[in-house]
């Protein structure tokens, strides 16, 4: 029975491809009811599905699709007029056809799904009075008939050979090509043709003497091949199974490649070398090739959409018009089924929020038809696909307003966001723009999933909006996903890869610099890279064996995952290879922190790092935890502008300082001659006790001054000892923001801030203090 | 039921087991593991077999049993399942054994727990008991406590 | 013996060269009427073609005219295959030159006795 179950098979696959391009036929006729082309498609996939079915008992499907032909006969022979119900009617025919073919597909049966109401619609439609003032079609039957079906005159032109066709080249072409005649003659014999004669081309070239029969043959033969090949399929139908047993090959064959290459680096051998660098090459050619044939249009991927819009343009009262540029932009299979919801949810968006009403839209200026673009191409090597429409816009202060009532950002935050940066908050994790709820497209809680399964496979996704304008939205995403570039790092004796696509940068914090350049903000471990504070995580804490990492060189490398970027530290930073990505068995499904396995060149099994969820679990995204964090808003500004309240000194010539109160314990005054000297330090009797000076002017740099009788000096106590800071003059209490400019200067000193209208540098006492030598 | 097949015994321990041998791909010696941080305690984690990733599964652990000594290298027992070949880390490999059908038994009651779970039965061989191991079960990860 | 089957959809293809093959046919497929016209040009004894009427470029109908047209072909046997049941075609068909019709679905019993008719009136 298994040939039956072939046929069937076939069957299946044949009838869903004339599915498909069936619904694309539809909304075409829908657009241009004169297409009598797109109606001969459209009938005779509904023919083919009632013909073949019948073979097979599928005595349901059958008559539906009965029911339908009749209704599209008399659309063809211009009896009817495609109207909005008609067409509906049809997509609905369409899909039911889909249900049909899947319920075949499972089990083998039509399945029970009464279809009756919908037949009855056909009927009734089919059996409504032709238009009034329609055009008559000239006949309603075999000839009209005919004029559909057949093929252009230039087939049956007597100019041509029987077998010259649109496709392949005219005889009489041919022979010139190749030399076998003079175009004239051609031309000449083709006169005759025209005036009745009923030889063929060939023969009267021939009898005329002007070419030899053996040349004519010889070009009938070669037009007959060419005709053929280029009316026949140039491409092949080939098993999805075979190609992804073939791309696994050459996975392996990368693998190997890999090794190989690793071994002949350190073989000085000049023929071995000779032939691993073909090796090479050969591979590289290979992987292209075979990833090529795995590669499919994104028009495949978008012919749904079409409908989409169409279904739901209907049911929110909405005109919109859709433009497809770049179908036949191509994207490797298996990124193809990844982005088909997030695109589609995209569309959806942009059809029920992005565009206005029809009388909104005249209102506004603009045409009752709201226009939405799908556009695809190659830059970068990677795929962009954009969908723009020219709707309302998203407004930046109420995704702000949003963003903050929804707990994503404070309302601080939200006021120092950009306008483009706010907007990007509409993919945060709970979050929701739409006035009211629609059934439609939900709550715009599908933003956020639909960055993450984008970012799933490697992409990226931004926003951009004009008020009132329209919205556009930009996803770039990788070319395949099964080789991918990846950076090796090491944690201890382990490797683990990288995908290079998450890469943006890698650091390295020498002994010195590492201590202080990692800061803790809320607890939370960060490194401010060119003014932005850059959360920090350990791989080796997050793989569970902690480190102690003091007084060593720091690594870092710098990640992005869900439009956060964050800097992971790893123990030593490798090349970058290419790798073969394995999936990981089920019994890994848990390990969140790895996407895949992969085999490198020493045989080795290395970890596939799944950057987004590392970013999760050590909640640098998307947790209720550090969402303050989870914005790449400037973080100085928000954690470094608390209030705090500062003594304000000058501190030698013309410089000025501040001391967090806090750290001040008192201020005193003091006599010059009041100060002696004991062990090479400078100290004064206060209070029962030995008081050691530093003088701030000294410790900063400031230069030496002389200096006045009183010294103003600031008392700091911490743990056990005192300390008088001997400084300038004091000048004012002051409660400011202060905001940083610039990194720390120098030991002790936390940044410089503007107070007062002058740049003055915000003291750390303890580190000033801790670190002078000179304070017991 | 089990019909008449051989069996490819292996030692846990004090203990010897039993896979049906049409579910054994092959056995190793030990090999290179990498393992998978934060995995189930019992993924030891993945070797290459051939170019393939097969996750190593502790079968002491699988079954409560206390960890091998330090030093003591195990071996691999390759077999297949639904979800793919898995390798099976146990002490040591046995021979193919041919078993008496007549000598079967229920797990015995000395088993507790765990590893009563995972035995179908035994077969009495010369001079010890062979535990048939349910290769499907013993296979899948335990449910968290 | 051999044969044609033209015809735009794979599936019927295959069901129909099945169908002949029970018959003894080594058959050769075409998706429409000019390939059909190809096939025949460049493939002696085929003695038999199972054509559908509803084809791209060109249909059943004009294929059939064009094979009668051609005396090398006035010994094939030329049976249209169709879903149509109405007259119309029927006669249609038959004037244009074909040897007898047969309605979508049949068995390769009903091809049978078709061509019995055939061999039967000749």
């Amino acid at each position: 029975m298994s040939e039956i179950d072939e046929i069937v098979g076939e069957f299946l696959v044949e009838s869903y491809e004339n599915l498909d391009a069936y619904d694309e036929d539809l909304l075409a006729l829908e657009r241009d009811p004169a297409d009598r082309e797109v109606i001969g498609s459209i009938f005779r996939t509904i023919h083919t599905v009632k013909g073949t079915s019948g073979f097979f008992g599928f005595n349901a499907l059958e008559s539906l699709a009965h029911v339908a032909e009749n209704l599209l006969g008399r659309l063809r022979a211009g009896e009817l007029d495609v109207t909005e119900e008609i067409a509906s009617a049809l997509l609905a025919t369409g899909d039911a056809i889909r249900r049909m073919l899947g319920e075949i597909e499972r089990t083998g049966e039509e399945g029970t799904e009464d279809v009756t109401a919908l037949a009855d619609q056909l009927g009734r439609l089919q059996a409504d009075d032709p238009a009034s003032g329609e055009a008559e079609a000239p006949a309603v039957d075999a000839s009209a008939v005919a004029d559909v079906d057949t093929s252009t005159p230039d087939d049956t032109s007597p100019a041509d050979d029987d077998t010259g066709d649109d496709h392949g080249p005219r005889l009489g072409d041919l022979l010139v090509e190749r030399g076998d005649v003079d175009a004239e003659d051609v031309s000449f014999a083709a006169l005759e043709q025209d005036f009745g004669d009923p030889r063929r081309l060939g023969e009267i070239l021939v009898d005329d003497g002007k070419a030899s029969e053996e040349a004519v043959a010889s070009a009938v033969e070669a037009q007959v091949d060419n005709g053929q090949r280029s009316v026949a399929d140039t491409s092949i139908r080939v098993d999805v199974g075979l190609l992804d047993d073939l791309m696994n090959l050459v996975g392996e064959l990368v693998l190997t490649r890999n090794q190989l290459v690793q071994l002949v680096s350190d073989d000085t051998e000049h023929e071995l070398t000779g032939a691993s660098q073909r090796l090479n090459l050969v591979t590289t050619e290979l992987q292209e090739g075979v990833m090529k044939t795995r590669m499919q249009p994104i028009g495949n991927v978008w012919n749904k959409l079409p409908r989409v819009v169409r279904d739901l343009s209907l049911s929110c009262g909405k005109q919109v018009r859709l433009v497809m540029e770049g179908q036949e932009t191509e994207l490797d299979k298996t990124i193809i089924e990844a982005i088909k919801d997030p695109l589609t949810h995209l569309v959806r968006n942009a059809v029920d929020h992005g565009i206005e009403l029809p009388e909104d839209r005249v209102a506004a200026g603009k045409s009752e038809e709201g226009q939405l673009v799908l556009r695809a191409f190659h830059e970068g090597g990677q795929v962009n696909i954009e969908i723009v429409d020219d709707g309302g816009g998203v407004d930046a202060d109420r995704v702000r307003a949003k963003a903050v009532s929804s707990g994503i950002v404070t309302q601080d935050q939200a006021t120092r966001l950009s306008d483009r940066e706010a907007v990007n908050l509409i993919f945060s994790a709970g979050f929701s723009t739409s006035a009211e709820v629609t059934s439609v497209s939900g709550r715009g809680v599908g933003m956020d999933v639909v960055r993450t399964n984008i970012e799933r496979i490697g992409g990226t996704v931004d926003v951009q909006t004009e008020l009132g304008q329209g919205t556009s939205f930009k996803v770039k995403i990788p070319l395949t996903l099964a080789i991918v570039p990846a950076l090796m790092v090491s944690s201890g004796d382990d490797r683990f890869a990288i995908p290079q696509l998450s890469l943006i940068e890698l650091l390295r914090l020498d002994g010195d610099q590492a201590a202080s350049a990692i800061e803790l903000v809320h607890g939370v471990p960060v490194y401010r890279l060119r003014g932005r504070l850059l959360p920090i995580v350990d791989l080796s804490s997050q793989l569970g064996h902690e480190r102690d990492r003091s007084g060593e060189a720091i690594n870092i490398v710098v990640l992005h995952a869900d439009g956060q970027s964050f800097g992971l530290i790893v123990d030593l930073i490798h090349d970058t290879e290419e790798i073969v990505v394995k999936p990981l068995g089920s019994h890994l499904k848990e390990a969140t922190l790895f996407s895949g396995a992969t085999i490198l060149g020493d045989g080795r099994v290395a970890l596939i790092l799944d950057v987004l969820g590392i970013a999760q679990r050590a909640r640098v995204v998307s947790e209720s935890a550090d969402r303050a964090m989870s914005t790449e808003v400037d973080e100085v500004a928000t954690e470094h502008t608390e209030r705090r309240t500062l003594l304000l000194v000058e501190v030698g010539d013309d410089r000025r300082a501040a001391i967090a109160l806090a750290d001040v314990q008192r201020l005193e005054e003091f006599r010059a001659d009041a100060i002696e000297h004991a062990g090479g330090q400078e100290v004064v009797q206060y209070r029962d006790a030995i008081l050691p000076l530093r003088r701030l002017g000294d410790l900063l740099g400031a230069g030496f001054v002389e200096p006045p009788e009183v010294l103003d000096v600031v008392v700091h106590r911490d743990e056990e000892r005192s300390v008088g800071l001997v400084v300038g003059r004091i000048l004012d209490i002051v409660e400011e923001d202060v905001d940083l400019d610039g990194g720390a200067t120098g030991h002790g000193v936390f940044g410089s801030a503007v107070i007062q209208g002058r740049v003055t540098d915000v003291l750390d006492i303890q580190v000033l203090l801790g670190n002078d030598p000179g304070v017991m | 039921m089990i019909m008449t097949t051989q069996f490819c015994s292996f030692r846990l321990a004090h203990l010897t087991f039993g896979v049906e041998v049409d579910r054994v791909q092959e056995v190793m010696r030990s090999q290179a593991l990498t393992p998978v941080p934060l995995a189930h305690e019992v993924v030891r984690g993945l070797i290459n077999l051939r170019g393939q990733i097969v996750t190593a599964l502790d079968l002491r652990r699988r079954l409560d049993l206390p960890d091998r000594e330090a030093g003591e290298e195990p071996m691999n027992i390759v077999v297949r399942s639904s979800g793919g070949e898995l390798s099976l880390l146990v002490d040591a490999i046995g021979d193919v054994v041919d078993v008496d059908e007549t000598t079967f038994e229920g797990p015995p009651e000395t088993l507790d727990g765990v590893a009563r779970e995972l035995i179908t039965g035994t077969y009495k061989l010369d001079d010890r008991l062979l535990l048939v191991l349910d290769t499907d079960r013993a296979v899948q990860l335990p449910a968290p406590a | 013996m051999n044969a044609i089957v033209i015809d735009d959809s794979r599936a019927t293809q295959a069901i129909l060269t099945r169908i002949l093959e029970d018959l003894d046919y080594e058959v050769t497929c075409a998706g429409d009427g000019r390939q059909g016209l190809q096939v025949l040009d460049r493939t002696p004894g085929i003695e038999l073609a199972l054509v559908d009427w509803n084809m791209p470029v060109m249909n059943g109908l004009e294929f059939v005219r064009q094979v009668r047209a051609d005396e090398r072909f006035a010994s094939l046997t030329i049976v249209m295959v169709t879903t149509e049941g109405d007259v119309g075609h029927m006669v249609e068909a038959l004037d244009a030159g074909a040897d007898e019709y047969a309605m979508k679905p049949f068995t390769a019993q009903v091809i049978r006795e078709k061509l019995e008719l055939v061999a039967a009136g000749t």
